[in-house]
């Protein structure tokens, strides 16, 4: 269920929105609901991949909160440009391998 | 057979750089169960042609899947049930290699005094222990950049490796 709230706008920003929407016969009510749910998931995925670049998530709670399956982790990063949160100090500390 | 434990993040690497059947015919592969779930649920399994190839793997016996006696064990880093089940498996098994990509798995490896493997090490290790050639090497490590997301300094050090390896083989002929 949609519930009410209030949000303190930008006069400019407001006025960029309405003239937009009224351009493409946007409802105004509508398309700003499109745009909080399009901007906070795109918010949302670009501050939990900067947790896990900082080595603050892992890359299983990064997938577990944003609905990713781990196979499709790589090409999300790929997407972004990014790498993967292992260091070069891992490396140098990785194991050899014992037979 | 010497055996190491195995989170996601590793599975789904050397899956994807093709080693995945070569690392299990050397090593006893052990993973818990949130591992599986996590890699080849069945979902994943009609998604990812590499999470049926590990389902296979699982299937046939060539991944063991063993559950932890203490999943609930608090670590004082947060990780998601298979990082913490696969650190665990390896503390329990009696400090086992663990074999992950992920950064703060590795920082809890670490601080548990448990030993990692990150997958570019293990194709340089791979090549080192003759098991596979050069040329397959240098293509893993190079797939592990372009698909694995790996950092081009940490690739640029493997294939480093992979070079010094062979050369070093070449002089150890030339001396004898």
């Amino acid at each position: 269920m949609a519930k009410p709230t209030t949000v303190r706008i930008p006069d400019e920003l407001l006025n960029e929105i309405d003239q937009f929407a009224q351009e493409l016969e946007l409802d105004r009510s509508a398309y700003l609901i499109q745009v909080l749910q399009k901007g906070f998931s795109v918010d949302k995925q670009e501050r939990l991949l900067l947790k896990y670049v900082r080595g603050e998530l892992s890359q299983m709670e990064v997938c577990r909160k944003l609905n990713w399956t781990p196979w499709e982790f790589l090409s999300r990063l790929k997407e972004k440009n990014l790498y993967l949160n292992v260091t070069l100090e891992d490396w140098q500390d990785s194991a050899q391998l014992v037979q | 057979m010497s055996q190491m434990v195995a989170d996601s993040s590793s599975l789904i690497l050397l899956a994807r750089c093709n080693l995945v059947e070569r690392v299990c015919d050397l090593f006893e592969v052990i993973v818990p169960p949130a591992v599986t779930s996590e890699v080849a649920s069945q979902r994943l399994v009609r998604e990812y042609s590499d999470a049926s190839l590990i389902s296979d793997l699982i299937s046939k016996g060539a991944i063991r899947t063993q559950s932890v006696a203490r999943a609930g064990f608090p670590l004082s880093i947060s990780l998601d049930q298979g990082e913490k089940e696969a650190l665990l498996l390896a503390i329990e098994l009696g400090k086992l290699q663990l074999a992950t990509d992920d950064g703060k798995a590795i920082k809890a490896a670490r601080f548990l005094g448990v030993p990692f493997a990150i997958t570019p090490k293990i194709v340089v290790e791979l090549h080192r222990l003759q098991r596979i050639s050069f040329k397959m090497a240098t293509e893993s490590s190079e797939m592990l950049g372009r698909i694995g997301r790996y950092s081009p300094e940490i690739i640029g050090d493997a294939l480093l490796s992979l070079v010094e390896q062979k050369n070093g083989k070449a002089d150890n002929r030339k001396d004898t």
